[in-house]
């Protein structure tokens, strides 16, 4: 669903005949350039601008009906009424394709923009989706890391917490992955309705009930003035954003998110890190999963073709990376409901316009199988700190991750 | 107050008992109350106001109504089919599904069958947010809030969602089963949940048999419901699934299907034997984890979020030395000195959920508004009730919050004070924009394939086009029947009069007005200056500080305070 622009072609041609033409030739992002927005485009200055965007599929994407093995016999032998016929896919080479729904992604991975990451899991894999994911988002399994790893990045990279909203999570509650020891996440849902209901004579009282004054020994008080100041100092700026962006660009039937992390981009947000869950455990899909699950695809390919060609439209293009994915594949076999169980390796996708584009990590054996499941080939924190160090040009991976994990070589500086 | 110690369950005594400590019972047993009833508490020995929330079953509740159907169901629904698709493969095959018959002739031959597959698809949602509604007033004016409460932590702990079950009769007896067993033995609430209908389709019972078992029920059993993650490995998982292969559901009554069951030896958490389902259950409580699990989670529910593991253990043995009776564990909670210590006493960031009920129980309403709309509020502020995010329920505590949650929270407080029923529709009238276009172009008198293309699409494309069913006038159709049977839903705005609050408080004073708000609705106090800001704003608004000269146009100012109050970071907390 493409935002409208608020301008037919009629009321510009208007505009421009009247002699309003600055209203209409706005900047490419379509945002004006209102004091606000210079503001925090200055502070911006000089930083690096890579942004750094994680989009989570909830649920245990079924890997192998994603990037489909459709050479290797064993893949219908363990599915034989679930595999993807051989005419049914698109494919990418002469061993895999994907879904025939994820049209977005089979141009993005022909068009060099896509790493994509096969066998991507950890060692004893929990298949339980809460600590699994609970894996994922902190970096750390089996640890009780309080911190996730996008949080502790924030903190290596920024730790006296300078940048504004260096995290960014479009959800209706905070992830895991975002929570930082120095930084307070923005977190948001619906922009529109990011804003106070307040009547012009409470304003004063509001403003300074929402002041804390000294701090109090009750942290959940504590943690109670920080959102509320974080909402205070952001909500506006979301809102302006929100409603300055226009793209002609169709985000799918399911804009699940990287729409609103346009309109920040777009508007000069000095986020590094925006986390997009696509929600509700949508990926868990135990029965009847084929329609289902190539429905799911098709909304998350479009969504995501259309966020990266949107950047290259505002010309950010070369500054945006998004990673994909999921806190655990699923079996090998199919079920007898004709659907998958909780499984554990899956592919991983990394897409952007700076990627070296590619396939990475060993492909998993569909035969010389763990209890029924893949055996993994890549430490998901490998890719970690592909990012961590390729991209976002931090050389702390190793203590962000407390390990050594050798990144990728997806980035022309790593 | 420092006197009373973090982890000790040993009871306060009745020299420590006063009106705050009341007001923190009433907000973590209850979902707190009026001045008037926390007085009432306050006045008992604290073994009386405990057994006041804790030994409901003899309060009379006789003023609620049950629950009253809007008439949706027949039995021709009983097997409702999986997806539009399996209904009408189901129909081509047999001539009729949902006991409609496909027609023998004329266009669009399966199109009373999609009407009916939407139909029971929207009435189910409907009638599931009635019920919702149902349980939110039960919540406001039961005289027993501990029970509600109760039950409220079981629809979270066994989280089901009317997502997955399509059917608010199956979630309605759910809520009975959570609601009969709350304070009761939690291994006959598991057992009961366990075989309750709405938790056998919920985690795939049906997909659970000999030779093919699902693991679904057999993993969350474990990992959510009794013991929590990392007590047992996967293989117990498997084996507890074959011990409940053959478990399943006859419509809205239990059956094991002993074809179906696995009768071989399973070994179990260290065990093995020829073990059936409820074998499997009676070990998982006999772990000690589980215990503690239960426990504990019961605990930051009520209390708070930090528990050591010593403390954990301690919660854990008594639960067992109760033997899973959860009456008298509760009992020692809400009498012991940690309940009441500092860290224990307004550091509970409200649930939605709370935040609601709570808002209008301080209020002294008697009834649930239905302005603002409590589907869409809870929508907004993140807890739908009989529609939990996944099978773990929601999070508690600061996962309740983010930036524009806390704005939300005022807004709802806002909508309270000044409810906007200029602008109200309800949402149950509001079947979303391309329903409304259909049912436009429809009524505009359009041929049915041409009124539902895609917006935008040249009427020409209609062309041409034979459709056995089409799916969006389905949807339309189906909407509308479901809506002529639905029962409405009341909507009044609260009824209440801040004004008569203050002056039978007492107040003179705008300032007076002011702090008995704020002891009305706050349990953590405003900072100085904004209490100082907030009896400034109401000077404004009354043009003097003596409410005698304001009396008669106060309750607007009023108002402005309270929504001020509401929207304050402290409301939050209870």
């Amino acid at each position: 669903m493409a935002k409208k622009p608020k301008l037919s072609g009629a009321d510009r041609k208007g505009l421009l005949q009247s002699g309003f033409g600055s209203m209409v030739l706005e900047g490419a992002s379509g945002i004006t350039t209102s004091p606000v927005w210079s503001k925090v485009a200055d502070a911006q200055a000089g930083a690096n601008e890579r942004i750094l965007v994680i989009v989570e599929l909830s649920g245990g994407n079924d890997g192998l009906n994603t990037v489909i093995p459709y050479a290797d016999d064993a893949y219908y032998n363990a599915r034989p009424h679930l595999g993807i016929r051989k005419d049914k896919l698109l494919r990418i080479d002469d061993h895999f394709g994907f879904q025939r729904t994820m049209a977005g992604f089979e141009r993005l991975y022909k068009d060099g923009k896509m790493g994509l990451v096969h066998g991507v899991g950890y060692d004893q894999p929990s298949f339980s989706h809460f600590s699994s994911m609970a894996f994922w988002q902190t970096g750390a399994p089996n640890s009780g890391e309080a911190y996730g790893w996008l949080g502790r990045m924030a903190d290596a990279i920024d730790p006296l917490g300078h940048t504004t909203n260096f995290l960014v999570n479009i959800d209706d509650h905070q992830s895991l992955a975002v929570r930082s020891m120095n930084h307070v996440p923005l977190v948001f849902d619906n922009p529109d309705n990011f804003t106070r209901h307040i009547y012009h004579d409470e304003m004063a009282a509001m403003s300074a009930i929402d002041l804390h004054g000294n701090g109090s020994a009750n942290a959940a008080e504590n943690f109670l003035f920080d959102i509320a100041a974080s909402a205070n100092t952001s909500e506006q700026l979301v809102r302006d954003a929100w409603n300055a962006y226009e793209s002609p660009i169709d985000y799918g039937l399911v804009p699940f998110g990287l729409e609103r992390v346009a309109a920040l981009i777009a508007a000069d947000f000095p986020t590094k890190v925006y986390y997009v869950p696509y929600r509700n455990n949508a990926f868990d899909t135990h029965v009847y999963q084929g329609d289902l699950h190539a429905r799911l695809w098709s909304y998350t390919s479009d969504h995501i073709a259309a966020f990266v060609e949107d950047m290259e439209r505002i010309g950010r293009g070369d500054d945006v990376v998004v990673m994909v994915f999921s806190e655990f594949g699923r079996r090998v076999a199919e079920n007898t409901s004709l659907g998958t169980d909780h499984g554990t390796a899956g592919p991983a996708f990394v897409i952007g316009k700076s990627v070296n584009g590619g396939q990475y990590g060993g492909v998993p054996s569909l035969t010389d199988l763990d209890d029924g499941n893949l055996r993994f080939t890549t430490d998901y924190r490998r890719i970690y700190s592909t990012l961590i160090q390729g991209w976002m040009g931090n050389t702390k991976a190793s203590s962000i991750l407390k390990d050594d994990f050798s990144p990728l070589p997806m980035f022309a500086s790593s | 107050m420092d006197r009373l110690r973090a982890e000790n369950l040993s009871p306060i005594r009745r020299e420590d008992w006063d009106g705050r400590r009341a007001a923190h019972l009433l907000e973590r047993a209850g979902f707190g109350g009026t001045p008037r009833e926390i007085e009432r508490l306050a006045k008992m020995t604290p073994e009386e106001a405990v057994a006041a929330f804790v030994d409901y079953a003899g309060i009379d509740n006789s003023h609620l109504l049950p629950f009253e159907e809007s008439g949706f169901w027949d039995a021709s629904l009983t097997q409702f089919p999986v997806s539009r698709p399996a209904a009408t493969t189901l129909a081509e095959n047999h001539g009729e599904a949902m006991g409609i018959k496909v027609k023998p002739a004329g266009s669009r031959p399966l199109q009373p069958v999609t009407n009916r597959f939407f139909y029971w698809l929207r009435a189910t949602v409907l009638e599931t947010r009635r019920l919702a509604f149902w349980w939110l007033d039960r919540m406001v004016r039961s005289n027993r809030p501990l029970e509600e409460k109760m039950t409220l932590f079981w629809h979270g702990h066994f989280a089901t969602s009317e997502e997955k079950l399509r059917d608010y009769r199956k979630i309605q007896l759910q809520l009975e089963t959570l609601r009969r067993g709350a304070t009761g033995n939690f291994g006959q609430l598991l057992e009961a949940v366990a075989k309750d209908p709405a938790m056998l389709v919920f985690l795939d019972a049906a997909q659970n048999v000999k030779g093919a078992p699902n693991e679904n029920f057999g993993r969350e059993v474990m990992e959510l419901f009794t013991m929590g993650v990392g007590n047992y490995t996967e293989d117990d998982i498997r084996e507890a699934a074959r011990a409940f292969t053959g478990w399943g559901n006859d419509d809205l009554t239990f059956v094991i299907d002993e074809a179906r069951h696995d009768g071989g030896v399973k070994s179990f958490l260290g065990r093995s034997g020829n073990f059936r389902g409820e074998d499997i259950l009676a070990i998982i409580l006999e772990q000690k984890q589980t215990a503690i699990y239960i426990a504990t989670k019961i605990y930051r529910f009520f209390v708070r979020e930090d528990v050591s593991p010593a403390f954990g253990e301690a919660l854990g043995d008594l639960l067992r030395e109760n033997d899973y009776e959860i009456a008298p564990f509760l009992r020692t909670i809400f009498l012991s000195e940690d309940f009441y210590s500092e860290p224990s006493v307004g550091s509970h960031i409200k649930s939605p959920t709370e935040l609601i009920v709570s808002t209008y129980r301080k209020l002294g309403l008697a009834v649930m508004p239905g302005i603002p709309d409590p589907y869409l509020v809870s929508k907004t502020l993140g807890q739908v009730l009989l529609y939990p995010p996944t099978v773990a329920g929601w999070g508690q505590g600061r996962s309740w919050i983010t930036p524009g949650i806390l704005f939300e929270r005022g807004n709802f407080a806002r909508e309270v004070m000044f409810p906007n029923i200029i602008d109200f529709v309800d949402p149950n009238y509001n079947p979303g924009a391309e329903i409304r276009r259909v049912n436009q172009n429809i009524n505009a008198g359009m041929e049915i394939t041409a009124a539902t293309l895609e917006e935008g699409a040249a009427p020409s494309s209609a062309d041409g086009i034979q459709e056995t069913f089409n799916t969006r006038y389905a949807s339309l159709v189906g909407y509308q029947e479901a809506l002529r049977k639905l029962k409405p839903t009341p909507r009044g705005a609260a009824q209440f009069s801040l004004t008569d609050m203050v002056l039978d408080a007492g107040a003179r004073t705008s300032a007076e007005a002011v702090d008995h708000l704020l002891a009305r609705f706050l349990r953590v106090p405003l900072t100085p200056a904004g209490r100082e800001a907030l009896i400034k704003t109401l000077d404004e608004q009354l043009g003097t500080n003596t409410l005698a000269e304001a009396e008669s146009y106060m309750e607007h100012g009023l108002r402005m305070v309270a929504h001020l109050i509401m929207s304050s970071p402290q409301y939050q907390l209870a």
